[in-house]
């Protein structure tokens, strides 16, 4: 582990705003979500980088927990573009962003 | 992990409303009559919890291995929470019949989400925070989207996910930068190490990472922009419990994190930001929301200013300050959830009468929900002696107490502002003939529930200076 | 230059350009695929980071789980809807001065930031030390856990059914 810990913040840090910058430019809702998984990623890697280092599994755990969590909001939200798309088909609505912020 | 009988019995709201979301489980599985049963149970579950936490309010402790703190202003914390909640289960009875459909889920998600946000004021280490805020923002977005045949519902769900979704990242990567310089998830070790931990730019980019996260969550200006959309497009209930359950339970977790902050006893250094989005979140509310036409529009933007009289108290940083942030969410609680509750009363059948010009001529024909509905509006619009008044009052007080008396003019500028749209309505509704041809059935559950929150809201005002002044002993 | 330095160059370029390329790509399956790598280099950063336990489930949960998810999302809507797959942007000019202002926060943060190097020994397993905290210190944490995934299944199936 010769490697100093900010490359390891700094590559997390990089993904972090790839994924910041994703959300708030693109507009179909699977690209934004899968951005969102990036800036949790990038989240984890910086819990881990820190738990490493001080040698408390603490963060690990953190990890743990963000990753089942991730998984259960990828259900709500894979669900929720899936009714989505079900009325779109229904309704005709040829627009197929009408997500403005 | 319960050491003894006393602890057991400290949590008792939690374990109430855990298993009662367990039990509403199978009633909704083997009971053939439970769209009857299930919102009286949800409301039992509730009002047992609350009256729990009131009672319970002296027995302070730390349980769970330093996980959840009870008592005190966590308490107080949760009767706001069930109360509000009951309201809402009340509201909802007949409010849900309006879709058609029956929706059991509806109560679970309601218990599950009001779990999330006790666990999230009781928190005492970022891991329940975090989980509490998930639980209570996955129930969320369900609720958005219960009614998931028509596009505006699901719009609404999805835009509520995908911000919500956004927010948690930054709160997960501000729990990491925390824990990264703290070295622990604890809170009482945040608290603890702060003072030194001051100075450390990875530190404060963490708590600002974890505050930005928590904007959204309250509706702040540049994070708002989701509100008015969600809470047009979910059951009116719901946004009724958006704003203020929601708002209430991000509050909790900023003040239990950040307490330390607060006390008066380190520089507040985050007053910078907190009072930059609240001077914004203030004046971006009350200015559009006096050019909108809908309702629960005009109330989304309402909540966004209101998240800003809220901030000014955090902004203060003194003990008095949080005091005065705790005393006006529980008055926001119930001001709004009566708003809301009104507006669903009115709301008719596919989402209709939820334009002003509804309200138009209603104290000659609905007299009494006139009545309620103006003493709800004066009260959002802050005006004595109603329990609006005193919320912002405190606050405004404790930003002066902190030598930000330019923000409490601000604030006071703003409130002046927002005069003006809600008492159009009432205006509205007692000097303009009717418009349209309104009919409605005014649910006795609905009204029951409304003037409930209509009589908290005068009771908090007539009493104001016991319940500041019990906040004000528990958070030291 | 050791062979813990090239392996982690080689996943860091992985990492960094997958994910500058999921959000770029403006198909939205080539942006799944590199969503795929990105969790690929992940998974053996932590490896290098000595979290054996974590990179398992990073594998499992995110490759395993979310990554088919979004796929089987990607694939269902776009049949319903017939329409072309690629996306379009918006916004640059704000995103950009929000980008910038977090990266300036984080890059200063970063690099001022004394680190203390503690020269830790080899790493060993982590599994057990985990399964430790979790039915221990953070019992509580891990049971709210398991409510929270069937909150999930709930809304799931009342928002996605006919």
């Amino acid at each position: 582990m010769n490697i100093p810990i900010e490359y390891y913040l700094i590559l997390s840090g990089f993904m972090f705003l790839v994924g910041v910058a994703g959300v708030l430019t693109r507009r179909n809702a699977i690209i934004v979500f899968m951005s969102i998984e990036l800036m949790l990623n990038s989240a984890n890697l910086s819990l881990v980088t820190f738990s490493s280092y001080m040698g408390n599994s603490t963060g690990q755990l953190f990890v743990f927990f963000v990753m089942t969590v991730a998984a259960a909001e990828a259900a709500v939200g894979l669900a929720i573009i899936l009714a989505m798309f079900r009325n779109k088909l229904t309704l005709n609505i040829d627009d197929i962003n009408i997500l403005k912020w | 992990m319960l050491n003894n009988f006393q602890e057991f019995y400290n949590i008792i709201p939690i374990l109430l409303i855990g298993a009662g979301f367990l039990i509403s489980l199978l009633i909704e599985m083997y009971f053939k009559k439970s769209d009857v049963i299930l919102p009286w149970f949800t409301i039992l579950i509730f009002l047992a919890a609350g009256f729990h936490a009131l009672y319970a309010v002296n027995s302070v402790s730390v349980i769970f291995q330093n996980m959840l703190a009870t008592g005190g202003i966590v308490n107080i914390f949760y009767i706001i929470f069930t109360f509000g909640a009951a309201i809402v289960a009340l509201l909802s009875i007949d409010y849900i019949k309006k879709y058609g459909t029956y929706f059991g889920e509806y109560y679970i998600l309601l218990q599950t989400s009001i779990l999330g946000m006790m666990l999230m004021a009781g928190a005492k280490d970022l891991f329940m925070i975090f989980l509490g805020l998930e639980l209570m923002s996955v129930s969320f977005y369900s609720l958005a989207g219960l009614n998931r045949k028509r596009l505006k519902a699901n719009e609404a769900s999805l835009k509520y996910f995908l911000l919500g979704a956004f927010a948690t990242g930054f709160i997960v990567y501000g729990i990491a930068l925390i824990y990264g310089t703290v070295h622990s998830t604890s809170i009482d070790m945040i608290a603890s190490r702060f003072y030194e931990l001051s100075s450390d730019k990875l530190f404060i980019a963490g708590i600002l990472l974890f505050l930005i996260g928590f904007s959204f969550k309250i509706a702040a200006f540049p994070f708002h922009m989701w509100v008015p959309d969600v809470y047009e497009g979910s059951p009116t209930t719901i946004a009724g419990l958006f704003s203020t359950g929601g708002k209430a339970a991000a509050f909790s977790a900023i003040i239990v994190t950040l307490g330390v902050l607060f006390t008066g006893r380190i520089g507040n250094i985050l007053m910078p930001y907190l009072a930059v989005i609240s001077v914004l979140s203030m004046f971006y509310g009350s200015i559009v929301a006096i050019s909108q036409d809908n309702i629960k529009r005009m109330l989304a933007y309402s909540s966004i200013s209101h998240a800003g009289y809220l901030l000014i108290g955090l902004a203060a940083g003194n003990s008095f300050g949080v005091a005065g942030v705790i005393f006006y969410l529980a008055s926001y609680t119930f001001m709004n959830l009566g708003a809301f509750g009104i507006v669903a009363l009115i709301e008719g059948k596919d989402e209709s009468n939820l334009t002003l010009k509804s309200f138009s001529g209603l104290a000659s024909r609905y007299p009494l929900l006139a009545a309620l509905f103006s003493i709800i509006m004066f009260s959002l619009a802050g005006i004595p002696p109603f329990a609006g008044f005193f919320g912002k009052y405190y606050v405004f007080i404790a930003a002066i107490k902190s030598n930000l008396t330019w923000l409490a003019i601000l604030g006071v500028l703003s409130s002046v502002i927002s005069v003006y749209f809600y008492l159009r309505i009432v205006v509205l509704m007692y000097f303009k003939d009717a418009e349209t041809d309104l009919k409605i059935d005014v649910s006795k559950t609905g009204l029951a529930a409304v003037i409930i929150s209509v009589l908290l809201v005068i009771i908090i005002g007539i009493a104001p200076g016991t319940i500041i002044d019990l906040i004000a002993f528990f958070f030291k | 230059m050791n062979i813990y330095d090239i392996v982690f160059y080689l996943f860091a370029a992985i990492t960094v350009l997958s994910a500058f390329f999921v959000v770029t790509t403006r198909n939205i399956v080539y942006s799944a695929y590199y969503l795929l790598f990105t969790f690929f280099g992940v998974a053996g950063i932590y490896v290098l980071l000595g979290a054996d336990f974590i990179a398992m489930v990073q594998l499992i949960v995110y490759v395993g789980g979310i990554l088919i998810l979004i796929l089987f999302g990607v694939m269902l809507t776009n049949k319903i809807t017939s329409v072309e797959i690629k996306t379009g942007s918006v916004q640059v000019v704000p995103a950009a001065v929000g980008v910038a202002l977090l990266a300036g926060i984080l890059m200063a943060s970063m690099v001022d930031t004394k680190w203390r190097s503690v020269e830790t020994a080899m790493p060993s397993a982590t599994t057990q030390g985990i399964g430790m905290l979790l039915i221990q210190q953070y019992a509580i944490v891990f049971e709210l856990l398991g409510i929270l995934l069937l909150i999930a299944l709930i809304g799931a199936a009342s928002m996605a059914r006919k």
